[in-house]
């Protein structure tokens, strides 16, 4: 039983199905890759679970509780994090800042407690301080505390972005192209950093377009196109599949 | 002498407005036309239960707030959904409607003829009645805000805020409740605007709705974008700076006839040169862009 399960998943743009009764699973502690040409449905699948958008026929199951249809934040509240393909950061926020903001249940987010409990808001500052402290580390960017995140590299700017979902206790990380864009000697420690979190019992899911980094790196793989999913499986198997080579890889 | 403690009074009653509107356009990024109208509202509920039914200082003052909050309601919840321009046109036509019924109202508002003869605060059998003691008392009730301002602005409530600003989905994405959070905000600028406008009523003692016009929103609107937005001080040195800038213009003998055109365009070149040269204002944080 997958921790997050989409059941004949249907999404309609002026009468595309950019998702076409798609069905996808997802396992905890294990890496899940979406791959598939431009417009096969892999965002639409993610807008779909993160709540952005509403699916037209179909369920989504997370932790066997329906979530279809649940505004973004509730969502977010129940684990479910998201690397937006362009990032997304706080660009003229700073690095710890941005960490900061991802707690979830602050005492200072609400104004009565931050005018009339300071000292109480300020407490809890310190603590989330050094937590955030501790997920800056673990992607590597301690140094980069007080820097604006707008001055990060892009890939740093990734990592900030999975430091800011470990800090909202998200359980499900679905990273939309995590090495997109990044230069080559960031690949290795943005996709350390996603097989630790994998050993660490998180799932994630992963589209991306590099297939050397998904053989490096996924458990299991779904292969989509036109809204639908053509082909499931281990990674060897599916990109071995003659179909998958004909519509996408040209290998 | 009472010439500078009126100059006073006036940087004291505009603090708040610039560092209510703050909240709004530096640090939600929210840019809002409408702050007059919540100004006026204070004022004028203020102004109407001193008047008609007789209450005291302090119990006007808080239903005046409670009343700009319930007010503000009407304009941030419809405006929920509404982005960058077509918020700024929402909160345009709120400014205009709240000034229309001021002016037409006449029944409850006396329109255009305003209303005269409002009292000065007693507080507690402390009556505020000098031009020097309500420049005292504007001053005490002014630093209240701005500790509050402070308050509000660095805490993680504030750093959300900013979030909001800088990346309102992703925010969402994160699990802030973005509706809430524009709500609440919307809320405290409009009670603290209010706040200034029972001040304005009880130091002037007379109102009429040519004091809470468009052009006014956009006069506290310039005050934060000369002045700069996102933090405190940016808003601070706005005000004061023009507050005292039409007084220095006095000195320099231009015809009465032509002074507040010449004003006007003043404020008109000064917005124009800090946003080419100093996008983020004088002392402020946030850039515009």
């Amino acid at each position: 039983m997958s921790i997050l399960e989409l059941e004949n998943v249907t999404k309609t743009f002026d009468g595309v199905r950019a998702v076409d009764d798609a069905s996808v699973g997802f396992d905890k502690g294990k890496i899940t890759a979406l791959i598939g040409p431009n417009g096969a449905g892999k965002t639409t699948i993610f807008n779909l679970i993160s709540g952005f958008l509403r699916p037209d026929a179909g369920t989504i199951h997370y932790r066997e509780k329906d979530i279809s249809g649940l505004v973004p934040w509730d969502i977010a509240h129940m684990g479910i994090g998201r690397l937006f393909q362009d990032v997304r950061l706080f660009d003229r926020m700073v690095v710890m800042d941005n960490v900061l903001t991802a707690f979830k249940k602050q005492k200072g987010e609400s104004v009565l407690m931050s005018v009339i409990a300071r000292w109480k808001v300020i407490k809890e500052e310190q603590s989330l301080k050094s937590q955030a402290m501790r997920f800056l580390e673990f992607v590597g960017l301690t140094e980069k505390a007080e820097e604006l995140a707008e001055n990060l590299s892009y890939g740093q700017q990734k990592l900030l972005s999975i430091a800011r979902l470990l800090a909202a206790d998200s359980d499900v990380l679905l990273l939309d192209e995590p090495t997109a864009g990044v230069s080559p000697q960031m690949i290795g420690p943005i996709l350390d950093v996603i097989r630790k979190l994998a050993r660490e019992g998180k799932t994630l899911v992963v589209i991306e377009h590099n297939m050397n980094v998904v053989i490096e790196i996924a458990n299991w793989v779904y292969f989509m196109d036109e809204g639908q999913v053509v082909s499931f499986g281990l990674p060897n198997e599916v990109l071995g599949d003659p179909e998958v080579r004909a519509a996408y890889i040209g290998l | 002498m009472n010439y500078l403690l009126h100059l006073l009074t006036m940087i004291n009653i505009y603090a708040i407005l610039a560092l209510s509107l703050n909240l709004l356009v530096g640090y939600t990024g929210l840019l809002s036309l409408s702050h007059a109208a919540f100004y006026g509202i204070g004022a004028y509920i203020s102004t109407l239960l001193m008047i008609n039914l007789g209450f005291t200082f302090l119990p006007s003052l808080f239903l005046a707030i409670i009343g700009a909050i319930l007010l503000s309601f009407m304009i941030s919840i419809p405006s929920l959904r509404l982005k960058g321009d077509y918020f700024v046109l929402a909160s345009l036509g709120f400014q205009i409607i709240v000034f229309t019924i001021l002016y037409n109202w006449i029944d409850v508002t006396r329109g255009p003829y305003g209303i005269p003869g409002i009292p000065r605060p007693n507080i507690g059998g402390i009556k505020i009645e000098s031009i020097a003691s309500y420049s005292i008392f504007s001053g005490i009730i002014a630093v209240i805000c701005v500790v509050l301002f402070y308050f509000i602005g660095d805490s993680p409530f504030g750093r959300v805020l900013k979030a909001i600003r800088e990346d309102e989905i992703s925010a969402a994405a994160l699990g802030k409740n973005i509706p809430q959070f524009k709500i609440k905000v919307f809320a405290i600028a409009a009670g603290f605007a209010a706040v200034s406008g029972v001040l304005f009523a009880g130091y002037m003692q007379y109102i009429d709705p040519t004091s809470f016009t468009l052009m006014e929103s956009v006069f506290i609107l310039s005050i934060i974008i000369i002045g700069g937005t996102g933090n405190i001080s940016g808003p601070l040195f706005g005000t004061i700076l023009m507050i005292i800038l039409p007084e220095i213009l006095r000195f320099l003998r231009i015809p009465d006839t032509v002074a507040p055109n010449v004003r006007q365009i003043i404020y008109g070149i000064l917005i124009i040169v800090i946003m080419r040269f100093q996008p983020q204002g004088l002392s402020g944080e946030y850039r515009f862009e």
